[in-house]
């Protein structure tokens, strides 16, 4: 759940607003394997630090742009450090 | 200003990565395992081989917290790709072609990159001689594009799983043509249908 009772998305969020990402949270529109980490009860979010690129898994000329790459490597610090220190 | 990419120890690491043919159907993780076990040589984390399922590997390194007994956090990535339609591809779909900034190859966005960018999240702050509060897993799963049956499937179900004692999981997410970031807590279920067309 997205609120107050998971700690790990509180400091996820916080650390997110730190970044000033524009976060938009759905449902995802395909299956990972998130779905059997949850049915044993663990919290998973699933977050891919790619925006401004057009959705191109599973197609032709998939890619990504180095920028959009390295940005992630950055996003992932922050946000490893602010989950694993709950 | 471009950078220069071409010499970006991160951005090298994400195109051997993406070399590797680990692309669906019968793949054959060797390759994957070779590669990952020298990431971790390099970080210097110890690594865990787990098979549930014979031939269909999963791959843990772990970077031990400063307070080890509590829950962990799960950083999870499938090391399979879908198949390609190589006549379709302006660049050969395993080459990791890299031109005016942009990485082209199957799996640079599902999900190789996210896999090299916990690896180099976790190679920084190590460089930086941080330690973290828990202990952090990166799983590398098999066969997630045909629905993780024989990988994460299996490995939740098992005592070594469950020894990683893990509290939080992140995983994939999707691309964003927006500025945007997407983020999901929760997904479809997912029915496969057979239709069966006896004919006359």
């Amino acid at each position: 759940k997205l609120d107050s009772t998971n700690p790990f998305w509180e400091a996820f969020k916080a650390a997110a607003d730190e970044l000033k990402l524009k976060l938009d949270c759905r449902i995802f529109p395909g299956g990972t394997d998130s779905r059997y980490v949850r049915q044993v009860g663990i919290p998973a979010l699933g977050f891919s630090p790619m925006n401004d690129t057009p959705v191109l898994l599973h197609d032709h000329d998939e890619f990504l742009s180095a920028d959009i790459f390295l940005k992630g490597i950055d996003i992932y610090v922050k946000l490893l450090t602010a989950v694993a220190n709950v | 200003m471009p950078s220069d990419y071409e010499s970006d120890p991160a951005v090298s690491n994400l195109r051997n990565y993406l070399r590797i043919r680990s692309v669906q159907p019968n793949v054959n993780y060797d390759e994957c395992l070779t590669y990952l076990r020298g990431q971790a040589a390099e970080l210097g984390l110890p690594v865990q081989v787990f098979e549930p399922r014979p031939r269909k590997p999963i791959l843990v390194m772990t970077w031990e917290g400063l307070e080890p007994a509590l829950p962990s956090v799960l950083l999870n990535s499938h090391m399979d790709v879908v198949p390609v339609f190589e006549k379709s591809w302006t660049f050969p779909p395993f080459e990791a072609h890299l031109e005016n900034g942009v990485i082209y190859g199957r799996g640079a966005q599902d999900m190789k990159s996210v896999a090299i960018q916990y690896i180099e999240a976790v190679r920084r702050l190590k460089a930086e001689g941080i330690r973290l509060k828990r202990t952090l897993h990166l799983s590398f799963v098999p066969d997630e594009e045909i629905g993780g049956g024989p990988g994460m499937s299996q490995f939740v179900k098992t005592e070594d799983f469950k020894k990683l004692n893990i509290g939080f999981a992140l995983d994939e997410g999707i691309a964003s043509a927006t500025d945007e970031y997407l983020i999901f807590n929760a997904e479809r279920n997912i029915w496969h249908m057979t239709v069966v067309c006896p004919g006359k």
